[in-house]
């Protein structure tokens, strides 16, 4: 890409105290984010995906700086926002918006749904009270919503509508990035595709950047441009969407490509199984954090940790050090997978 | 389109389906309302007098002399005696509405050649009898409840505002600014209210607002420890996380997201803490150390009435005012909180 990133993160970590007992304070930190670099250019969407538990919201959170992080740097828009005290903070906030996981949390019960499209005018802006009532109104038709329900409360609306309120809300005041933290994982499926839709629909319209985090494969490759794998506090592949699903790099990254479902029936039943539980991110192994579970691990692996370097020529970036034996595992896959097709 | 929450609605509904309590609801506020109003039926003014040809409305504003009534005194003119008088006079056009109880809380109304107190009759028209300085019981009963409620919920304003405000920083902050405070609580909460009140009586004599306000500064405390907790519950979800996304100041979040999601606990802690303001105000005056006289109370009666035990009516009057009372406000207590409870059946319906 040529044009300079909206958004871009260097070595960010998120570092939580772990509270050991009162009297001998045990200084153990619970890394949920643990050096994370990522780019995010105007107009596109980058998907970050991971099981759960590997840092994706704290990444998303630290972003919008709801929590601080505790090093590193977030530029958004060539400033350095992870370092702004909170007066100059509240001023930049309005570019950046959060789109939460789970609508019934995120939309105060309290507020009516145009109190709470209305925060944000009232914060940001001088409107009138009729002019915050137009505007709204706009947002409803936007986002899909009939206008009469004004004076409703949020427990009167389905989960698919009520994430509709909240997208509205993070939209009001054209951003120019919306950090979408698993805005889908709490709804239906059917209702799914259309939030989706919408938020491309959005992006489209409004030429917006989107930070979507997802752990469902499937949805993140139908939303982004490019995708970054997240693994224990850290981003072990990025490349541009249909690359990774493609040829996934890093062994993670392909067990996760490997366990989306196909359809397809006569597809074998057979699949790559990754063994073992995600290890604690308050101890994380040594060297790669991957190579507990990692069917190519060798000495290597255990003692030293791999950089996410450049691994093609167009911006494929993945964090291993046998990338070679890597993609000859996953041509192995592939071609059985097509043999069994067949 | 309707103002209040269904939640708020379902739980009026419940509160209505509590008979006791809704009863007593009904019965306190028309008792609250009366006694606002108390100065028109017990009052040893005149509703309303026509004394040739004019029409005097002395109820309220100031005092009308007995000149105007070509009485020979310039103090308030007597309008018991005023009504005897026209009514005495034949064919009078003179006439005089005197209020149901035709009595002032603070007037002596002292029957030539006895000694008060006066037992309860009807033909004096002292339903309740009179204390031990002539002062009709009734209405010092009915006055005395009007300053006990007024008292009562002033204090509980001031402690709830205080109360909250304090316990919701409390918890919304955390950290170094939490703890302060929190010792802070435990100090003013050890310290003896009775004591302070006395040493200061001792000193100054407190009037209405300088005596809520005193106990206010040593009880708000009770709130803040629910305010806090709930503020640092409603703190961790995500649509405050929201708000300050949204960049929303601290104040605003604190009182237009946090507050209105925590102020459940606290209603139902309402009535109680009327109970225990109208207790407060009449053990200080039955000790002495509450408003000063003649203002009428209720410990100021049960004082009377229990050091002149003999005069049975005295203290009878007293302690079935407040035990009418305090039962009232009770059973609304009780039907609110479970109106508020989040299980379905309670054994108040």
């Amino acid at each position: 890409m040529t044009s300079q990133p909206i958004l871009e993160v260097t070595d960010l970590t998120k570092h939580f105290p772990v509270s050991g007992s009162a009297l001998f304070k045990n200084k153990s930190v619970l890394k949920a984010v643990d050096g994370v670099s990522l780019k995010v250019y105007p107009g596109e969407t980058l998907g970050i995906v991971g099981e759960s538990g590997c840092g994706k919201s704290t990444l998303a959170k630290t972003i919008a700086r709801l929590y601080e992080p505790s090093s590193g740097k977030i530029v958004f828009k060539g400033q350095d926002i992870g370092a702004l005290n909170s007066k100059a903070l509240r001023a930049i906030r309005p570019k950046i918006q959060y789109v939460f996981q789970d609508p019934y949390e995120s939309l105060n019960p309290r507020h009516t749904v145009s109190a709470i499209l209305e925060e944000p005018f009232v914060i940001h802006t001088q409107l009138s009270a009729n002019e915050r009532a137009e505007k709204v109104c706009e947002l409803l038709t936007k986002v899909g919503l009939p206008t009469n329900c004004l004076n409703k409360y949020p427990h009167e609306f389905s989960g698919g509508q009520r994430q509709r309120i909240g997208i509205a809300r993070a939209i009001a005041l054209n951003p120019d990035l919306v950090i979408c933290d698993e805005p889908v994982s709490a709804l239906d499926v059917s209702v799914q595709s259309q939030i989706v839709n919408l938020l491309l629909a959005l992006q489209k319209e409004m030429g917006l950047a989107l930070l979507f985090i997802a752990h469902d494969l499937s949805v993140v490759k139908h939303i982004s441009d490019r995708v970054s794998v997240m693994y224990l506090g850290k981003i072990v592949e990025t490349s541009e969407g249909q690359a990774l699903y493609k040829q996934p790099h890093h062994p993670y990254s392909q067990f996760l490509i490997d366990a989306i479902p196909k359809p397809d029936p006569r597809q074998s039943k057979k699949r790559m199984r990754l063994t073992g539980e995600l290890p604690s991110p308050i101890a994380p192994p040594a060297g790669c954090h991957f190579h507990t579970r990692c069917p190519l691990a060798q000495k290597k692996c255990k003692e030293e940790q791999p950089k996410l370097v450049n691994q093609s020529s167009n911006d494929h970036l993945a964090a291993c050090h046998f990338i070679e034996e890597s993609l000859n595992q996953w041509d192995k896959i592939w071609a059985s997978s097509k043999e069994n097709a067949r | 389109m309707s103002s209040f929450s269904p939640q708020a609605l379902r739980r009026w509904q419940r509160f209505k389906s509590i008979k006791r309590g809704y009863y007593s609801a009904i019965a306190i506020s028309i008792l609250i309302v009366l006694s606002l109003l108390a100065e028109l039926w017990i009052n040893n003014r005149a509703l309303m007098v026509k004394y040739e040809g004019a029409y005097y409305f002395p109820t309220y504003g100031d005092i009308l002399p007995g000149e105007t009534f070509d009485l020979d005194y310039k103090w308030e003119t007597n309008y018991r005696a005023l009504k005897r008088q026209f009514k005495s006079e034949p064919n009078s056009e003179n006439w005089v509405l005197m209020p149901l109880i035709p009595f002032s809380p603070n007037e002596n109304d002292f029957i030539e050649g006895e000694y008060p107190p006066y037992e309860p009759s009807l033909a004096s028209g002292h339903y309740l009898g009179t204390d031990m300085s002539g002062r009709d019981i009734f209405a010092r009963i009915i006055y005395g409840f009007r300053i006990a409620i007024v008292f009562s919920i002033f204090l509980l304003s001031v402690t709830y505002i205080i109360g909250i405000a304090v316990g919701a920083a409390m918890g919304y902050f955390g950290g170094a600014f939490d703890l302060f405070f929190q010792r802070i609580i435990e100090i003013l909460s050890n310290v003896p209210i009775l004591y302070i009140i006395m040493i200061v009586a001792s000193i100054i004599t407190p009037n209405f607002w300088t005596l809520a306000l005193l106990l206010a500064g040593f009880s708000w405390m009770g709130m803040t420890w629910y305010m806090r907790t709930e503020t640092y519950r409603e703190n961790a979800r995500e649509y405050v996380q929201a708000a300050r996304a949204l960049g929303a100041g601290h104040s605003r979040i604190m009182f237009l997201h946090i507050l209105p999601n925590s102020i459940s606990i606290l209603v139902t802690f309402f009535p109680f803490s009327v109970v225990g303001g109208i207790t407060a105000l009449t053990s200080l005056d039955y000790l002495g150390f509450g408003l000063p006289p003649p203002t009428p109370s209720w410990g100021e009666l049960l004082q009377q009435g229990t050091t002149n035990l003999e005069f049975q009516w005295i203290w009878a009057s007293a302690v079935g005012a407040l035990s009418v009372v305090l039962t009232l406000v009770t059973f609304v207590g009780e039907a609110i909180r479970e109106a508020f409870d989040p299980k379905k059946y309670t054994f108040y319906e």
